[in-house]
Protein backbone atom coordinates (compact mmCIF):
# COMPACT_ATOMS: atom_id res chain seq x y z
CA UNK A 1 0.00 0.00 0.00
CA UNK A 2 1.50 3.27 -0.62
CA UNK A 3 2.42 5.63 1.98
CA UNK A 4 1.41 9.17 -0.09
CA UNK A 5 -0.41 10.51 -2.82
CA UNK A 6 1.75 12.15 -5.17
CA UNK A 7 0.38 14.92 -7.27
CA UNK A 8 1.28 17.96 -8.95
CA UNK A 9 -0.62 21.21 -7.97
CA UNK A 10 -0.75 24.87 -9.52
CA UNK A 11 2.63 23.41 -11.66
CA UNK A 12 4.67 22.23 -7.94
CA UNK A 13 5.18 18.57 -7.85
CA UNK A 14 3.30 17.59 -4.44
CA UNK A 15 3.13 14.56 -1.83
CA UNK A 16 0.40 14.26 0.49
CA UNK A 17 0.51 12.36 3.35
CA UNK A 18 -2.83 12.28 5.05
CA UNK A 19 -6.00 10.23 4.65
CA UNK A 20 -7.65 9.02 1.04
CA UNK A 21 -10.82 9.45 1.97
CA UNK A 22 -10.15 13.20 2.70
CA UNK A 23 -11.79 15.85 0.49
CA UNK A 24 -9.89 17.72 -1.77
CA UNK A 25 -11.63 21.35 -1.09
CA UNK A 26 -10.73 20.44 2.63
CA UNK A 27 -7.26 19.65 1.77
CA UNK A 28 -6.76 22.21 -0.84
CA UNK A 29 -7.65 25.03 1.80
CA UNK A 30 -6.68 23.85 5.12
CA UNK A 31 -3.36 22.30 4.13
CA UNK A 32 -1.76 24.02 0.90
CA UNK A 33 -3.89 27.37 2.03
CA UNK A 34 -5.53 27.55 -1.51
CA UNK A 35 -8.44 29.39 -0.04
CA UNK A 36 -10.01 30.69 -3.49
CA UNK A 37 -11.43 27.14 -3.80
CA UNK A 38 -14.98 28.16 -1.64
CA UNK A 39 -16.83 25.54 -0.19
CA UNK A 40 -20.64 26.43 -0.60
CA UNK A 41 -22.63 23.07 -0.26
CA UNK A 42 -20.19 19.98 0.03
CA UNK A 43 -22.67 18.27 -2.78
CA UNK A 44 -21.58 19.48 -5.78
CA UNK A 45 -24.32 21.67 -6.21
CA UNK A 46 -23.19 25.05 -6.55
CA UNK A 47 -19.76 25.33 -8.07
CA UNK A 48 -17.55 27.44 -5.44
CA UNK A 49 -15.08 24.90 -5.53
CA UNK A 50 -14.42 24.20 -8.53
CA UNK A 51 -10.98 22.76 -9.58
CA UNK A 52 -9.18 21.68 -12.97
CA UNK A 53 -8.35 17.80 -12.29
CA UNK A 54 -6.35 16.88 -15.69
CA UNK A 55 -7.82 19.59 -17.98
CA UNK A 56 -11.48 19.00 -16.87
CA UNK A 57 -13.67 20.94 -14.25
CA UNK A 58 -14.67 18.87 -11.63
CA UNK A 59 -16.19 20.20 -8.41
CA UNK A 60 -13.21 19.49 -5.25
CA UNK A 61 -16.01 18.68 -2.64
CA UNK A 62 -16.91 15.56 -4.57
CA UNK A 63 -13.48 14.28 -4.71
CA UNK A 64 -11.60 11.74 -2.58
CA UNK A 65 -7.41 12.81 -1.74
CA UNK A 66 -7.39 9.04 -3.40
CA UNK A 67 -8.72 10.03 -6.94
CA UNK A 68 -6.12 12.75 -7.09
CA UNK A 69 -2.88 10.16 -7.41
CA UNK A 70 -1.29 10.91 -10.28
CA UNK A 71 -3.18 13.96 -11.70
CA UNK A 72 -2.64 17.63 -12.35
CA UNK A 73 -4.82 19.91 -10.24
CA UNK A 74 -4.89 23.93 -10.92
CA UNK A 75 -6.85 26.18 -8.88
CA UNK A 76 -7.29 29.88 -9.11
CA UNK A 77 -4.15 30.66 -7.56
CA UNK A 78 -2.10 28.94 -10.18
CA UNK A 79 -4.30 29.63 -13.25
CA UNK A 80 -3.93 33.96 -12.06
CA UNK A 81 -0.80 33.77 -13.64
CA UNK A 82 -1.75 32.80 -17.25
CA UNK A 83 -1.79 35.23 -19.80
CA UNK A 84 -5.57 33.47 -20.04
CA UNK A 85 -6.35 34.29 -16.80
CA UNK A 86 -5.77 38.03 -17.33
CA UNK A 87 -8.44 37.84 -20.55
CA UNK A 88 -10.57 36.68 -18.25
CA UNK A 89 -10.28 38.87 -15.39
CA UNK A 90 -10.36 42.02 -17.64
CA UNK A 91 -13.65 40.96 -19.65
CA UNK A 92 -15.44 39.90 -15.78
CA UNK A 93 -14.09 43.55 -14.65
CA UNK A 94 -15.57 45.25 -18.07
CA UNK A 95 -19.44 44.50 -17.36
CA UNK A 96 -19.42 44.36 -13.51
CA UNK A 97 -19.75 40.25 -13.66
CA UNK A 98 -18.56 40.58 -10.31
CA UNK A 99 -20.35 41.40 -7.10
CA UNK A 100 -19.46 39.11 -3.84
CA UNK A 101 -17.01 37.35 -5.64
CA UNK A 102 -18.10 34.01 -3.78
CA UNK A 103 -18.11 32.11 -6.96
CA UNK A 104 -16.61 33.71 -8.98
CA UNK A 105 -12.88 32.00 -8.37
CA UNK A 106 -15.60 28.73 -9.84
CA UNK A 107 -16.71 30.67 -12.46
CA UNK A 108 -13.24 31.61 -13.73
CA UNK A 109 -11.87 28.06 -14.11
CA UNK A 110 -15.32 27.46 -15.89
CA UNK A 111 -14.73 29.73 -18.15
CA UNK A 112 -11.48 28.54 -18.63
CA UNK A 113 -12.32 24.74 -18.99
CA UNK A 114 -15.09 26.04 -21.41
CA UNK A 115 -13.27 28.31 -24.11
CA UNK A 116 -10.32 25.43 -23.58
CA UNK A 117 -13.18 22.91 -25.30
CA UNK A 118 -15.03 25.19 -27.39
CA UNK A 119 -12.60 29.02 -28.17
CA UNK A 120 -15.80 30.40 -29.41
CA UNK A 121 -18.48 29.17 -27.90
CA UNK A 122 -22.74 30.57 -28.13
CA UNK A 123 -24.47 31.59 -26.00
CA UNK A 124 -26.40 28.60 -25.39
CA UNK A 125 -23.07 26.54 -25.06
CA UNK A 126 -21.84 29.37 -22.52
CA UNK A 127 -25.05 29.10 -19.81
CA UNK A 128 -24.69 24.70 -20.80
CA UNK A 129 -20.69 24.97 -19.56
CA UNK A 130 -21.49 27.31 -16.46
CA UNK A 131 -24.52 25.68 -15.78
CA UNK A 132 -23.10 23.64 -12.41
CA UNK A 133 -22.35 27.45 -10.99
CA UNK A 134 -23.83 29.16 -9.22
CA UNK A 135 -24.20 32.82 -8.37
CA UNK A 136 -26.82 34.53 -6.17
CA UNK A 137 -25.98 38.06 -7.44
CA UNK A 138 -25.51 38.95 -11.03
CA UNK A 139 -28.68 37.17 -12.53
CA UNK A 140 -26.07 35.56 -14.77
CA UNK A 141 -26.22 37.89 -17.74
CA UNK A 142 -23.22 39.47 -17.45
CA UNK A 143 -21.16 36.26 -16.83
CA UNK A 144 -21.96 35.12 -20.23
CA UNK A 145 -21.22 38.48 -21.85
CA UNK A 146 -17.96 38.17 -19.66
CA UNK A 147 -17.61 34.94 -21.19
CA UNK A 148 -18.60 36.40 -24.71
CA UNK A 149 -15.85 39.16 -24.56
CA UNK A 150 -13.12 36.98 -23.33
CA UNK A 151 -13.65 34.59 -25.87
CA UNK A 152 -13.72 37.49 -28.33
CA UNK A 153 -10.55 38.93 -27.01
CA UNK A 154 -8.89 35.71 -26.14
CA UNK A 155 -8.49 35.04 -29.97
CA UNK A 156 -6.11 32.68 -30.61
CA UNK A 157 -5.30 32.20 -26.78
CA UNK A 158 -7.35 28.80 -26.31
CA UNK B 1 -2.59 5.16 4.81
CA UNK B 2 -5.22 2.12 5.62
CA UNK B 3 -8.48 3.86 4.18
CA UNK B 4 -8.10 3.87 0.66
CA UNK B 5 -6.43 1.67 -2.37
CA UNK B 6 -5.73 3.29 -5.29
CA UNK B 7 -4.94 -0.50 -7.82
CA UNK B 8 -3.47 -0.17 -11.77
CA UNK B 9 -4.68 -3.03 -12.74
CA UNK B 10 -8.06 -5.03 -12.41
CA UNK B 11 -6.24 -8.00 -10.96
CA UNK B 12 -5.18 -5.51 -8.03
CA UNK B 13 -8.14 -4.03 -7.82
CA UNK B 14 -10.39 -7.39 -7.50
CA UNK B 15 -7.57 -9.34 -4.85
CA UNK B 16 -8.18 -6.19 -2.52
CA UNK B 17 -11.62 -5.67 -3.08
CA UNK B 18 -11.79 -9.92 -1.79
CA UNK B 19 -9.43 -9.32 0.75
CA UNK B 20 -10.39 -6.06 2.43
CA UNK B 21 -13.77 -4.30 3.34
CA UNK B 22 -14.09 -1.49 0.60
CA UNK B 23 -16.11 1.14 -0.77
CA UNK B 24 -15.64 0.51 -4.46
CA UNK B 25 -15.35 4.11 -5.55
CA UNK B 26 -16.13 5.64 -9.02
CA UNK B 27 -16.37 9.34 -9.53
CA UNK B 28 -16.98 9.80 -5.71
CA UNK B 29 -20.11 12.33 -6.68
CA UNK B 30 -22.30 10.55 -4.79
CA UNK B 31 -20.10 8.70 -1.89
CA UNK B 32 -18.64 12.21 -1.03
CA UNK B 33 -21.92 13.45 -0.27
CA UNK B 34 -21.69 11.43 2.82
CA UNK B 35 -18.20 11.90 2.56
CA UNK B 36 -17.73 9.58 5.65
CA UNK B 37 -13.44 10.03 6.09
CA UNK B 38 -13.54 6.42 8.08
CA UNK B 39 -14.60 5.26 4.87
CA UNK B 40 -12.07 2.86 3.10
CA UNK B 41 -12.09 3.24 -0.52
CA UNK B 42 -11.13 1.44 -3.89
CA UNK B 43 -10.57 4.10 -6.58
CA UNK B 44 -11.21 3.01 -9.21
CA UNK B 45 -9.97 6.02 -11.70
CA UNK B 46 -6.45 4.38 -13.04
CA UNK B 47 -7.77 0.69 -13.87
CA UNK B 48 -7.07 0.52 -18.10
CA UNK B 49 -10.10 -2.18 -18.60
CA UNK B 50 -12.40 -0.28 -16.70
CA UNK B 51 -11.73 2.97 -19.10
CA UNK B 52 -12.34 1.43 -22.36
CA UNK B 53 -15.47 2.13 -24.66
CA UNK B 54 -15.86 -0.93 -27.60
CA UNK B 55 -18.21 -2.83 -29.28
CA UNK B 56 -17.42 -7.19 -29.90
CA UNK B 57 -19.86 -8.81 -31.75
CA UNK B 58 -22.74 -8.89 -29.77
CA UNK B 59 -21.73 -5.82 -27.67
CA UNK B 60 -21.36 -2.15 -26.69
CA UNK B 61 -19.20 -2.67 -24.00
CA UNK B 62 -18.29 0.47 -21.66
CA UNK B 63 -15.99 0.17 -19.24
CA UNK B 64 -17.22 1.08 -15.46
CA UNK B 65 -14.71 3.85 -14.67
CA UNK B 66 -15.74 5.52 -17.87
CA UNK B 67 -17.17 9.11 -16.91
CA UNK B 68 -20.36 10.09 -18.46
CA UNK B 69 -18.03 12.56 -20.06
CA UNK B 70 -16.19 10.38 -21.54
CA UNK B 71 -19.29 8.08 -23.10
CA UNK B 72 -20.79 11.53 -24.44
CA UNK B 73 -17.85 11.78 -26.13
CA UNK B 74 -17.83 8.21 -27.30
CA UNK B 75 -19.01 7.83 -31.05
CA UNK B 76 -19.87 4.22 -30.54
CA UNK B 77 -22.80 5.14 -27.84
CA UNK B 78 -26.07 5.14 -28.48
CA UNK B 79 -27.77 8.83 -28.61
CA UNK B 80 -30.37 7.60 -26.56
CA UNK B 81 -27.85 6.74 -23.58
CA UNK B 82 -26.23 10.10 -24.35
CA UNK B 83 -28.90 12.18 -24.62
CA UNK B 84 -30.24 10.59 -20.62
CA UNK B 85 -26.56 11.32 -19.68
CA UNK B 86 -26.62 14.67 -20.94
CA UNK B 87 -29.12 15.43 -18.95
CA UNK B 88 -27.22 14.66 -15.75
CA UNK B 89 -26.13 17.39 -13.45
CA UNK B 90 -24.09 20.06 -14.80
CA UNK B 91 -20.37 19.69 -16.68
CA UNK B 92 -18.42 19.25 -13.43
CA UNK B 93 -20.13 16.09 -12.31
CA UNK B 94 -20.38 14.64 -15.64
CA UNK B 95 -16.36 15.05 -15.84
CA UNK B 96 -16.40 12.90 -12.38
CA UNK B 97 -18.96 10.79 -12.37
CA UNK B 98 -18.69 7.20 -13.39
CA UNK B 99 -21.47 4.42 -15.44
CA UNK B 100 -20.66 2.11 -12.64
CA UNK B 101 -20.93 4.29 -10.41
CA UNK B 102 -24.51 5.71 -11.19
CA UNK B 103 -25.21 1.80 -11.15
CA UNK B 104 -23.87 1.15 -7.71
CA UNK B 105 -25.38 3.95 -6.15
CA UNK B 106 -28.47 1.98 -6.47
CA UNK B 107 -31.16 4.94 -7.02
CA UNK B 108 -34.12 4.52 -9.10
CA UNK B 109 -33.79 7.81 -10.05
CA UNK B 110 -30.12 7.39 -11.91
CA UNK B 111 -30.86 8.92 -15.56
CA UNK B 112 -28.54 6.12 -17.21
CA UNK B 113 -29.75 3.60 -15.39
CA UNK B 114 -33.57 3.91 -16.99
CA UNK B 115 -31.77 3.05 -19.86
CA UNK B 116 -30.08 0.61 -19.32
CA UNK B 117 -33.47 -0.76 -18.32
CA UNK B 118 -35.06 -0.02 -21.38
CA UNK B 119 -32.15 -1.40 -23.85
CA UNK B 120 -32.04 -4.48 -21.55
CA UNK B 121 -28.47 -3.93 -20.93
CA UNK B 122 -26.59 -6.26 -18.58
CA UNK B 123 -23.82 -5.95 -16.29
CA UNK B 124 -20.31 -7.73 -16.27
CA UNK B 125 -19.35 -8.23 -12.74
CA UNK B 126 -15.81 -9.65 -11.90
CA UNK B 127 -14.45 -11.00 -8.69
CA UNK B 128 -11.41 -12.60 -8.41
CA UNK B 129 -13.30 -16.07 -8.99
CA UNK B 130 -15.12 -15.43 -11.91
CA UNK B 131 -17.46 -13.44 -13.85
CA UNK B 132 -21.16 -13.46 -13.74
CA UNK B 133 -23.31 -11.58 -16.52
CA UNK B 134 -26.27 -10.25 -15.16
CA UNK B 135 -29.06 -8.54 -16.74
CA UNK B 136 -29.95 -5.23 -15.30
CA UNK B 137 -33.62 -5.40 -13.99
CA UNK B 138 -32.27 -8.70 -11.92
CA UNK B 139 -29.38 -6.49 -11.06
CA UNK B 140 -31.56 -4.20 -8.99
CA UNK B 141 -33.34 -6.11 -6.10
CA UNK B 142 -35.33 -3.70 -4.23
CA UNK B 143 -35.00 -0.36 -3.11
CA UNK B 144 -31.04 0.53 -2.38
CA UNK B 145 -30.71 -3.88 -2.65
CA UNK B 146 -28.55 -4.72 -5.18
CA UNK B 147 -27.34 -8.37 -6.75
CA UNK B 148 -23.47 -7.58 -6.18
CA UNK B 149 -21.09 -9.42 -4.00
CA UNK B 150 -18.79 -8.02 -1.49
CA UNK B 151 -16.16 -9.23 -3.46
CA UNK B 152 -17.86 -8.33 -7.03
CA UNK B 153 -17.62 -5.10 -8.79
CA UNK B 154 -19.70 -3.67 -11.72
CA UNK B 155 -16.28 -4.09 -15.03
CA UNK B 156 -18.19 -3.21 -18.12
CA UNK B 157 -21.89 -2.20 -18.78
CA UNK B 158 -23.24 -4.52 -21.92
CA UNK B 159 -25.52 -2.52 -24.36
CA UNK B 160 -27.20 -3.91 -27.13
CA UNK B 161 -25.29 -2.74 -30.59
CA UNK B 162 -28.39 -2.60 -31.87
CA UNK B 163 -32.44 -1.33 -31.75
CA UNK B 164 -31.74 1.42 -29.47
CA UNK B 165 -32.51 4.16 -33.17
CA UNK B 166 -36.13 4.44 -32.21
CA UNK B 167 -36.52 6.16 -28.96
CA UNK B 168 -38.76 8.53 -26.85
CA UNK B 169 -36.73 10.23 -23.81
CA UNK B 170 -38.10 12.44 -21.46
CA UNK B 171 -36.16 13.60 -18.03
CA UNK B 172 -38.98 15.80 -15.83
CA UNK B 173 -36.45 17.62 -13.33
CA UNK B 174 -37.05 20.46 -11.48
CA UNK B 175 -35.27 22.85 -13.26
CA UNK B 176 -32.91 23.02 -16.40
CA UNK B 177 -29.34 21.62 -14.96
CA UNK B 178 -28.66 20.20 -11.98
CA UNK B 179 -31.51 18.34 -11.29
CA UNK B 180 -32.51 15.13 -9.94
CA UNK B 181 -35.00 13.56 -12.00
CA UNK B 182 -38.65 13.90 -10.63
CA UNK B 183 -39.71 11.23 -13.13
CA UNK B 184 -38.03 9.64 -16.09
CA UNK B 185 -39.18 7.76 -18.69
CA UNK B 186 -37.81 5.80 -21.90
CA UNK B 187 -39.50 4.41 -24.88
CA UNK B 188 -37.80 2.28 -27.54
CA UNK B 189 -39.75 0.97 -30.48
CA UNK B 190 -38.67 -1.43 -33.69
CA UNK B 191 -40.91 -1.18 -36.22
CA UNK B 192 -40.32 -3.62 -39.67
CA UNK B 193 -42.47 -2.82 -42.43
CA UNK B 194 -45.20 -1.61 -40.45
CA UNK B 195 -45.48 -4.44 -38.09
CA UNK B 196 -43.97 -3.70 -34.39
CA UNK B 197 -41.11 -6.16 -33.64
CA UNK B 198 -40.42 -4.23 -30.35
CA UNK B 199 -41.53 -2.17 -28.09
CA UNK B 200 -39.60 -1.49 -24.66
CA UNK B 201 -40.76 1.32 -22.23
CA UNK B 202 -39.14 1.90 -19.04
CA UNK B 203 -40.15 4.13 -16.01
CA UNK B 204 -37.82 5.85 -13.93
CA UNK B 205 -37.82 8.02 -10.10
CA UNK B 206 -40.84 6.65 -9.38
CA UNK B 207 -40.58 3.34 -7.58
CA UNK B 208 -37.86 1.36 -5.79
CA UNK B 209 -36.36 0.32 -8.79
CA UNK B 210 -36.89 1.52 -12.28
CA UNK B 211 -40.02 -0.03 -13.89
CA UNK B 212 -40.28 -2.55 -16.98
CA UNK B 213 -43.44 -4.49 -17.86
CA UNK B 214 -42.06 -6.94 -20.47
CA UNK B 215 -45.31 -8.88 -20.02
CA UNK B 216 -47.23 -5.45 -21.61
CA UNK B 217 -44.46 -4.62 -23.76
CA UNK B 218 -45.38 -8.17 -26.18
CA UNK B 219 -49.00 -6.74 -26.21
CA UNK B 220 -47.82 -5.18 -29.55
CA UNK B 221 -45.84 -7.13 -30.87
CA UNK B 222 -46.03 -8.43 -34.03
CA UNK B 223 -49.15 -6.29 -34.59
CA UNK B 224 -49.62 -3.41 -37.63
CA UNK B 225 -49.36 -0.17 -36.24
CA UNK B 226 -53.26 0.14 -37.26
CA UNK B 227 -53.74 -2.56 -34.84
CA UNK B 228 -51.77 -1.31 -32.03
CA UNK B 229 -53.45 1.72 -32.14
CA UNK B 230 -57.28 -0.20 -32.11
CA UNK B 231 -55.99 -1.71 -28.65
CA UNK B 232 -54.31 1.31 -27.41
CA UNK B 233 -56.89 2.39 -24.73
CA UNK B 234 -56.68 -1.31 -23.28
CA UNK B 235 -52.76 -0.99 -23.19
CA UNK B 236 -52.96 2.26 -21.89
CA UNK B 237 -55.06 1.02 -19.20
CA UNK B 238 -53.39 -2.09 -18.30
CA UNK B 239 -50.62 0.42 -17.66
CA UNK B 240 -52.22 2.46 -15.56
CA UNK B 241 -53.64 -0.51 -13.51
CA UNK B 242 -50.09 -2.21 -12.94
CA UNK B 243 -48.12 1.01 -12.09
CA UNK B 244 -47.67 1.19 -8.45
CA UNK B 245 -45.48 4.14 -7.30
CA UNK B 246 -44.00 5.52 -4.23
CA UNK B 247 -43.87 9.09 -3.03
CA UNK B 248 -40.74 11.10 -2.75
CA UNK B 249 -39.95 14.60 -3.87
CA UNK B 250 -43.30 14.65 -5.19
CA UNK B 251 -46.41 13.00 -4.34
CA UNK B 252 -47.19 9.31 -5.71
CA UNK B 253 -50.47 11.06 -7.63
CA UNK B 254 -48.17 13.55 -9.41
CA UNK B 255 -45.92 10.79 -10.32
CA UNK B 256 -48.43 8.41 -12.06
CA UNK B 257 -50.14 11.61 -14.05
CA UNK B 258 -47.11 12.27 -15.48
CA UNK B 259 -46.21 8.64 -16.26
CA UNK B 260 -48.97 7.95 -17.88
CA UNK B 261 -48.93 11.61 -19.77
CA UNK B 262 -45.19 10.41 -21.02
CA UNK B 263 -46.79 6.83 -22.36
CA UNK B 264 -49.59 8.24 -24.18
CA UNK B 265 -47.05 10.89 -25.85
CA UNK B 266 -44.97 7.85 -26.20
CA UNK B 267 -47.07 6.57 -28.62
CA UNK B 268 -48.63 9.23 -30.07
CA UNK B 269 -45.05 10.20 -31.38
CA UNK B 270 -44.56 7.01 -32.48
CA UNK B 271 -48.16 6.73 -34.58
CA UNK B 272 -49.89 4.35 -32.39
Amino acid sequence: MKESICFTLNGKETLYTGSPAFRLLDVLRDEYRLTSVKCGCKEGECGACSVILDGELVNSCMIAMGRCEGSTIVTLEGFRTTERFAVIDKAYAAVSAVQCGYCIPGMVLATEALLTKLPHPTEEEIREGLSGNLCRCTGYNAIVKAVQIAAEEGNGLW
Amino acid sequence: MVNGFMPLSLKEALDIRSAHEVIPYGGGTDLMIQGNTDDCYLFLNRIPEMKKIYEDETYLRIGGSSTFTEVLASPLVPKLMKEAVSRIAAPAIRNAGTMAGNIGNGSAKADSVLIAYVADAKLRLLSAKGERIVPIAEFYKGRKQLDLGSDELIVEILLPRHGLENYYYKKVGGRKALAISRISFAGVIQIEQGVIRHLAVAFGAVADTVLRFPELEKIFEGKTLAEAHEERRSFVETYAQQLHLTKGRVSAEYRKEVCMNLLQDFLDVKGI
